[in-house]
């Protein structure tokens, strides 16, 4: 079944503006509602995952763009990018602009400094979240190697795109068993050579 | 700061991360360190208002781009947030003819562990900045 672009646009707008666990989240229930109405099956699910774990930016917007392109070409990935991300927007606007206002006064002050402990646990959480599925997968010296690397590189002062680039590089030069990204097992025979 | 300018900043962030947080140490250079578009205390603000908003996790740039232009400033950022998005589609082309590789592969997960990595310092860089702001407050 193909849905419209307004049933597309729907369906994004309500599962991915209603989750605060991140785009994997996201994802599920975008899986769950597609599956339901036969518009995405389990393996196309499968791919637009990996694509857009590929996908520069942030995972759940690529995915969406990705299903809108394979459901309704060009119309369906601007519905589905706009409906997964304009309303956050605007509301993420909107809460700026009232903060901007109120952290004149002291206790807006002190209320946003124990927020910034938050945030701070929050973006923590994030790196765990992003490093758990390595340890799970076996490939924990894997993801300490990297995260060794990319530690030298920050002390070394140099930009996050470069250190990023080299890690890249090691990442691609390093022995490879099995792949969280995509959850693909390597090739034996590379995996053997290498 | 020009518009365009916050725009193509935020997007080089955005275009350099793999996963919606992992952008914070690229703004965080540029926005702060380099070109003092935004205070620490501000870019702090706009993490946790992006964080604590429902939808992508990402999307706190466009919390970021009002800090540093306000309402122009949030559509320059909104558009850094979904841009990188249109790279998914020749990728959805291509990545059957070559995911198969592993050192593709490897590739991709080094980048996704590196990026991982540099939040530690990012998240870190908050929470001194947060007992910074509470010692001046007392």
């Amino acid at each position: 079944m193909t849905p419209s672009v307004r049933q597309l646009a729907w369906i994004v707008a309500r599962d991915v503006n209603r989750t605060v666990g991140g785009g994997m989240a996201s994802m599920e229930l975008l899986r769950r509602s597609f599956e339901a109405r036969r518009w995405v099956d389990a393996q196309t699910h499968g791919l637009f995952v990996a694509v857009s774990r590929l996908t520069p930016g942030t995972n759940i917007l690529a995915y969406c763009a990705a299903v809108g392109w394979r459901l309704r070409g060009w119309r369906g990935t601007l519905a589905a990018l706009a409906a997964a991300s304009v309303p956050a927007s605007l509301v993420i606007s909107g809460l700026a602009a009232t903060l901007v206002r109120l952290d004149r006064y002291p206790a807006v002050r002190v209320a946003l400094s124990a927020g910034m402990f938050i945030a701070a646990a929050l973006v923590l959480s994030s790196a765990w979240n992003l490093l758990k599925p390595y340890a799970r997968a076996g490939r924990a010296r894997f993801a300490l190697m990297i995260s060794a690397a990319a530690g030298v590189l920050y002390a070394l002062d140099l930009t996050p795109v470069r250190i990023l680039l080299i890690c890249a590089v090691v990442g691609a030069l390093m022995p490879e068993r099995r792949s969280v990204a995509t959850g693909r097992r390597g090739d034996t025979r590379e995996t053997a050579r290498t | 700061m020009n518009i365009a300018v916050i725009y193509l900043l935020l997007l080089k962030a955005t275009v350099t991360s793999f996963a919606g947080m992992g952008s914070l140490p690229q703004i965080r250079q540029d926005f702060v360190d380099s070109y003092h578009l935004v205070s620490a205390d501000a870019l702090s603000e706009a993490v946790l208002v992006g964080r604590a908003t429902p939808g992508p996790m990402g999307a706190y740039v466009v919390a970021v781009g009002y800090m540093a232009a306000g309402w122009p400033g949030a559509v320059a950022g909104w558009l850094a947030l979904v841009t990188p998005a249109f790279a998914a589609l020749p990728l959805l082309a291509t990545v059957q003819r070559w995911l198969h590789l592993p050192r593709v592969r490897a590739l991709v997960d080094a980048v996704v562990v590196a990026g991982a990595a540099l939040l530690v310092p990012a998240g870190v860089g908050l929470a001194l900045e947060a007992v910074d702001q509470l010692r001046r407050l007392m």
